[in-house]
């Protein structure tokens, strides 16, 4: 089969934020303006003032954006690449990709999500490309999806999921990896599963993710309206871990999702704030950063880093908050358009985290594509940020030898013997 | 002690926006956007400019302080110490004049009772007048904020009738929308019959906007059984759950969080607010002046923006069940029907005991005393008139001139 040829219009990329926005960064953080708080309000009512404080007063005095942008730079081979996308022109999509020294490396897509980016991918990617006799090892590449990091963003209305999985199958396929697989969380599961369900088989050989939400048609209408009771009366008796897991996923469910409801609904109206506020910006993604992670021991520097790059990001931090509003909105009406050629499935892994935001009982999620799982004692929602030693071997696992994908990318089973020709 | 009380923003407050507002970075937006992913960047880049240049917020200042007479007064609340409380008081000059306490919502103010408050206290051998108090509630305008956790219903009821107790008005009548409903309503619950005699509502609902409990299956399968004007209310109810409820439930979650960018950024927080304004109103004209006012009264706030969003997450997290089990009140209630309300629920469904008083108009939305306050008061006069269900309530209060 032909690969596309795309016009060769691939430029090596480095970050590099112009000193005039440091300094209306700068500028804008000299006049923050504070809210109250309640007494004692602990986490209660989002992030404490007193966290919040701290952060813009280090991220004003202290906090060195050059240095980091040379760590990233430094760290993370990165390009910048037109893709054309059916009906929305053509977005310049900056990305990462590091190849393995073994040439019939497993080439891997890994897919970030909100508020993620490719920054996630700075701790797994030395182990995925590192070479071992006992493991496979990969290629790597991972996008900033559109509207995040560095990519343009879409201009016209309607840019959904499957734009999204556009976007990931085609710069694949331009790098020459007409083959390959896909890791992805929050966003980047629903990313991932589309590109499963749309170049599955003849591009994407297996996908993995650490997030999953049980198929339409299994998980129970109610829900979401009574979470807790519903799961309550389905699993009994329950150990301890999965009364954990069904707590947090009934957190979650009705008290957790207020940012995505905004998000999904008024997207641009939020996106005032977002764009205009460092600190507004900063509270609105450090919450998530701490209530989705699993006691994950971040540091000031870690955080600001994480929000800078939304904040200096190329189409401003409103752009990153429309696929919510896509995915509920848009995504609907396109999602069953693409179910009409029912094709097997390829073979998918999960793993679970014990923190991650919705679980589900396994009888629900436990669907015939289902190959791989593994279950972690710790660990939330950013798992390779959070546990890349754990989420890497898991996917040496499911792909190395023995495992139930391997070698599904003809040629590229990740292994020294096995070179491509 | 009652202090009267002029609004006076200190220059360094304005000084301040006008700073901020020159930074001003505003977003991108996507290609014929309208109003699908919310407030359109045109309108909030002309509204910023002329907040930055043009707008004189000193003359509104002057405009409400000599619209309003307006006082401060220390209230004890229960279980949260002393709060200095911002309040309009205005007497008709028909002595036995009905005492009504007026309840603002969020993202309203005391600005709302700014209309119908010369209709309300006018004179008049053919209808009742009334003397009318309208409070900022704790966290608004320019009363102080709770400093403690739990301020809910309840506690702002208490606000609300201590107030008129003060003043002198043991007896009196309420109206409200939006919170203003559900304070009142809780102030019929708590003190009705002894304090609170009658109350009147724009905002006629058994269930408080919760876009977690409500079932919109529910409310799609009753789409077909009733009269165009409530399938029109049940089109509205449905995107006011469905596209309309987002700011809810994040103030209702993660207040605090929310704040950081409402506190901060001047367009942060007009973008919040007028999409409310013109999505909630009935093709109301709003002139920039006027919503800029709006904002600004909660951009000065004595308490600034943030705290004014609590009331949602302390009243969701006291009554989980508010959605489904409403307490009904026993003194005599009336509603009005504005078409564009957010909440539009048929009316066989809003039926309570002692519903004295309902009249359905053919325009207006949210913010009825803004947008139609002959209309409002023309209900109010109605209802508490010579011919009218709740004439008398308060015994000897008949408002005649």
């Amino acid at each position: 089969m032909s690969s596309r040829t795309l016009p060769e219009t691939e430029t090596p990329f480095r970050i590099e934020v112009s000193d005039d926005k440091i300094e209306l960064l700068k500028k804008k953080l000299a006049l923050t303006t504070f809210p109250d708080e309640l007494e004692d309000a602990g986490r209660d009512y989002g992030v404490p003032l007193a966290d919040i404080q701290r952060l813009v007063s280090h991220w004003k005095d202290g906090y060195d954006w050059r240095k980091y942008e040379k760590e990233l730079n430094e760290e993370l081979p990165q390009f910048k690449r037109d893709i054309d996308v059916d009906g929305f022109g053509t977005l310049g999509i900056h990305y990462v990709h590091k190849k393995s020294e073994i040439v019939g490396a497993i080439p891997l897509l890994f897919v970030h999500g909100w508020p993620g980016s490719f920054l996630e991918v700075r701790k797994i990617l030395p182990l995925l490309t590192q070479t071992a006799k006992d493991h496979p090892s990969f290629h790597v590449v991972t996008f900033s999806l559109p509207g995040y990091g560095f990519s343009d963003a879409p201009k016209k209305k309607g840019f959904a999921i499957s734009q999204y999985a556009e976007v990931g199958n085609k710069l694949m396929i331009s790098l020459g990896y007409n083959e390959y697989v896909t890791q992805g969380g929050d966003w980047g599961y629903a990313i991932t599963q589309r590109i499963a369900k749309l170049y599955g088989g003849k591009h994407s050989k297996a996908w993995h993710s650490n997030f999953e939400v049980a198929a339409p048609g299994q998980a129970p209408p109610r829900l979401f309206t009574s979470p807790w009771l519903y799961l309550n009366n389905l699993i009994t008796p329950l150990k301890p871990a999965d009364k954990a897991a069904l707590e947090r996923t009934a957190w979650f469910a009705k008290q957790g999702r207020g940012y995505s409801e905004e998000q999904s609904t008024q997207p641009q109206t939020l996106g005032y704030s977002l764009a205009d506020s460092p600190v507004g910006l900063l509270a609105w993604i450090y919450e998530k950063l701490v209530n989705w992670s699993d006691d994950y021991p971040w540091n000031d520097d870690e955080v600001l880093t994480w929000i800078s790059i939304y904040w200096f990001s190329s189409a401003g931090p409103t752009a990153s908050v429309r696929i919510y509003y896509e995915r509920k909105n848009t995504d609907a009406a396109s999602n069953s358009a693409t179910d009409s050629t029912r094709k097997a499935p390829i073979p998918r892994g999960v793993s679970r985290f014990p923190k991650e935001l919705m679980i589900f009982p396994r009888l629900w999620t436990r669907t015939p594509d289902l190959v791989f799982e593994a279950d972690h004692e710790s660990g939330g929602h950013f798992a390779a940020y959070e546990k890349p030693v754990e989420l890497v071997g898991d996917l040496r696992k499911m792909f190395g030898k023995g495992g139930p994908a391997f070698g599904v990318v003809k040629g590229n089973d990740g292994y020294q013997a096995n070179a491509k020709l | 002690m009652e202090a009267p009380f002029r609004i006076a923003v200190p220059d360094s407050s304005i000084s301040l926006l006008k700073q901020k507002l020159a930074l001003t970075t505003l977003p991108d937006e996507l290609d014929d956007a309208g109003w699908q992913y919310g407030a359109p960047l045109a309108d909030v880049r002309r509204l910023v400019a002329r907040w930055q240049d043009g707008y004189d917020w000193r003359k509104s200042e002057a405009q409400l302080n000599s619209e309003l007479p307006q006082f401060t007064r220390d209230i004890k609340v229960d279980g949260h110490g002393v709060l200095n409380v911002h309040y309009i008081h205005q007497r008709s000059t028909v002595v036995d004049a009905i005492p009504l306490l007026f309840v603002h919502g969020w993202p309203g103010s005391f600005i709302e009772v700014q209309k119908i408050l010369p209709l309300l206290v006018e004179a008049s051998p053919e209808h009742p007048s009334f003397h009318v108090v309208a409070f900022s509630l704790p966290g608004y305008g320019f009363s102080e904020a709770p400093r403690k956790q739990g301020f809910e219903l309840t506690q702002f009821a208490e606000v609300g009738n201590k107030l008129m107790i003060a003043l002198g008005y043991n007896q009196y009548v309420t109206q409200g929308g939006d919170w203003g409903h559900l304070i009142t309503r809780r102030i019929a619950q708590l003190y009705g019959h002894k304090h609170s005699k009658a109350w009147h509502s724009n905002f006629p609902t058994g269930n408080p906007p919760h876009p977690i409990h409500r079932p919109l299956l529910l409310l799609s399968h009753l789409l077909f059984k009733y009269t165009p004007k409530e399938d029109e209310g049940l089109k509205r109810t449905m995107w006011y759950r469905d596209q309309g409820s987002g700011y809810f439930a994040e103030q209702a979650s993660y207040p605090q969080t929310l704040g950081y960018g409402l506190a901060d950024s001047p367009v942060g927080l007009l973008a919040w607010i007028y999409e409310k304004l013109v999505l909630w109103t009935d093709n109301y004209r709003w002139d920039d002046d006027e919503v800029l006012t709006w904002v600004s009264i909660y951009w000065f706030s004595r308490a600034g923006p943030a705290a004014s969003l609590r009331i949602y997450y302390e009243v969701n997290k006291a009554y989980p069940d508010l959605a489904n089990k409403p307490e009904p009140t026993t003194i005599p209630t009336g509603y009005s029907f504005f078409p564009k309300e957010l909440i539009s629920l048929p009316r066989r469904w809003l039926q309570v005991p002692n519903l004295v008083f309902q009249s359905e108009h053919d325009s207006g939305g949210h913010f009825a005393a803004h947008e139609k306050p002959k209309e409002l008061v023309e209900d109010l006069r109605k209802m508490f008139g010579r011919a009218g269900p709740a004439f008398a309530v308060v015994p000897g209060k008949v408002g005649y001139a």
